[in-house]
């Protein structure tokens, strides 16, 4: 007997039974569909934000450009002053002008002088000007033709291609442009300290010259220089020390051990009592 | 549509093996005939084979039923395996001789070789399911044929069997081997329509469509037998939303649906 209800329900389920592989064929390929379409679009995001990149690098070497046009116009400018002209042109100056700058940036050749302000605010802290600053210390800093430099970090190729049509700016000083400092002779360095001292009459420049002078073995020297120092700030422990050193140099060991003694007296040093001992005992010579 | 043209058209399909069923199909017609031809000729053998449901029963039955009015034709539809059975049937129904006790082949050919022709037709036997003899019986058959006096028409299973069967007693044989296949789309179509308006279905015949035909031609195969059962079962459905709930049933075409339900009946889908 054929049961109408139930062959509805078998029928059905082999309804739904045959749908099965159709909807995972269709579940695959939505699923292929969709990880090649996010992997396209992952690809695509990746290739814009590189082309973002290669679009700000010749951003930047149009504005390096500015800069080198700057920085021909103000040649007095130190290099610091540069660099910060490079910041407010980076922000202020379009791009247009490239091709302009272009042929100038061929045309001419930027020198770059060294700053001497630096200089003046050392002064400002004691020197009085730059006749004052020490000759053994000699920055170096030659007077060289200024080129833009493209940095090649990102895309090369294009980098290279952009690179060719503008000059690059070389700040690269370590190479081209070493500051070499120099120590020269000790007696120089001394004259150069006495001459300063000369003229500001700084305790602590005589000290360092008592100093200088008892270590190159010229005691009468060191001992003058400890005075002079003692005089115009007696409360100078070193120069009490280095004064008495060299009068036991100088074969005056009663008058150091006096001089000490003085001092000793109402500094009360612990040092001084040291070197006293020292000098009594007859360990220092 | 009144239920009962459902039940009509069920009941055509109703898996029996009667001539009067039988649908002249341009191909079968064409088998048919050659099939003929082949028993008029001088053959002692004629081989009918081909897969369960292609119509080897109808056509042994259709054959029987045209030949009776003209010649001594004997079908046996089921195989009789006892071999003294088998000849003292055969001594009744071609000779009309009967035999109490047993009849062995040495004595049955002896009668066979004794009896002389009536006119110049030889006496025709059909076997049906032929592929359940035993071999020593089919041997016996062969030489039965070789008197002359009598003729087979051997219906069988094609299966791997039977070849042997076909290779070791009736290669050396002059006869005849005839193949029967299931039906094409078109001859469905032709065999399914042809057998509803025969008994006037018509409306339910023009129900079908190429593609309901095709749908029952991809569940059977083409299969005479399924097609049978697929279509009463089909029309069985049909007969029971016409008793109950006739708003789901579509005048204009056959149901895929009832076609699979019915699939799912007679075991064509598993489902």
């Amino acid at each position: 007997m054929l049961n109408v209800n139930d062959l509805e329900i078998r029928h059905k389920k082999y309804k739904i039974k045959s749908y099965v592989p159709y909807f995972t064929i269709f579940a695959g390929v939505t699923i292929a569909l969709i990880s090649i379409a996010s992997f396209f679009l992952y690809n695509s995001k990746v290739e814009i934000s590189s082309e973002l990149e290669e679009q700000k690098q010749p951003i930047v070497i149009q504005k390096t450009e500015v800069i080198a046009e700057t920085e021909i116009k103000e040649k007095n400018e130190t290099v610091q002053e540069a660099v910060q002209n490079k910041i407010e042109g980076t922000v202020a100056e379009p791009v247009a002008i490239k091709d302009n700058v272009k042929i100038e940036q061929k045309q001419e050749k930027v020198v770059l002088s060294p700053s001497l302000n630096f200089m003046n605010k050392m002064g400002s802290n004691g020197r009085t000007n730059n006749q004052e600053l020490p000759k053994e210390i000699i920055i170096d800093i030659k007077q060289k033709d200024v080129e833009p430099k493209v940095e090649p970090k990102v895309e090369p190729k294009k980098a290279e291609k952009k690179a060719e049509k503008i000059e690059e700016i070389s700040l690269d000083i370590d190479k081209k442009n070493p500051i070499n400092i120099a120590r020269k002779d000790e007696q120089e360095d001394l004259s150069h300290v006495i001459k300063r001292f000369n003229i500001n009459h700084n305790p602590a420049l005589s000290l360092f010259v008592a100093k200088k002078y008892y270590q190159l073995g010229d005691y009468e020297q060191a001992y003058n220089y400890a005075l002079i120092t003692n005089e115009i700030n007696n409360n100078i422990e070193d120069s009490w020390l280095i004064f008495s050193k060299s009068l036991v140099k100088m074969n005056k060991k009663d008058m150091a051990i006096e001089t000490l003694k003085k001092y000793i007296s109402h500094s009360h040093s612990s040092q001084a009592k040291q070197l006293l001992d020292e000098i009594s005992s007859g360990k220092f010579k | 549509m009144k239920p009962s043209i459902y039940e009509n058209s069920r009941d055509v399909f109703l898996d029996t093996v009667n001539a009067k069923d039988y649908i002249q199909l341009e191909r079968v017609s064409t088998i048919y005939q050659s099939l003929k031809d082949s028993i008029e000729k001088p053959l002692k053998m004629v081989l009918l084979y081909g897969k369960p449901g292609t119509g080897k029963s109808m056509f042994l039955s259709k054959l029987h039923h045209n030949l009776a009015s003209s010649q001594k034709v004997c079908l046996y539809k089921t195989p009789i395996l006892d071999e003294s059975e088998f000849f003292k049937t055969l001594a009744q129904d071609l000779y009309g001789i009967g035999y109490e006790g047993e009849l062995n082949f040495t004595q049955f050919i002896k009668v066979v070789e004794n009896k002389e022709l009536i006119g110049a037709t030889v006496p025709l036997i059909l076997l049906d399911e032929a592929q359940l003899y035993s071999t020593p019986m089919m041997e016996k058959i062969r030489l039965l044929s070789d008197t002359r006096k009598v003729k087979f028409v051997i219906a069988l299973h094609k299966t791997e069997k039977e070849d042997i069967i076909a290779k070791e007693h009736f290669q050396t044989r002059i006869w005849e081997s005839i193949r029967l296949e299931n039906a094409s789309t078109s001859e469905l179509k032709i065999y399914i329509q042809k057998k509803l308006m025969k008994v006037n279905c018509i409306d339910t015949a023009s129900m079908f469509t190429q593609s309901s035909i095709n749908l029952v031609h991809k569940l059977t195969d083409g299969n005479y037998r399924d097609v049978n059962k697929l279509i009463y079962t089909l029309f069985d459905i049909y007969v029971y939303y016409a008793n109950n709930n006739s708003n789901k049933i579509n005048k204009s075409e056959i149901s895929t649906k009832f076609i699979e339900m019915a699939a799912i009946h007679t075991g064509l889908i598993d489902a």
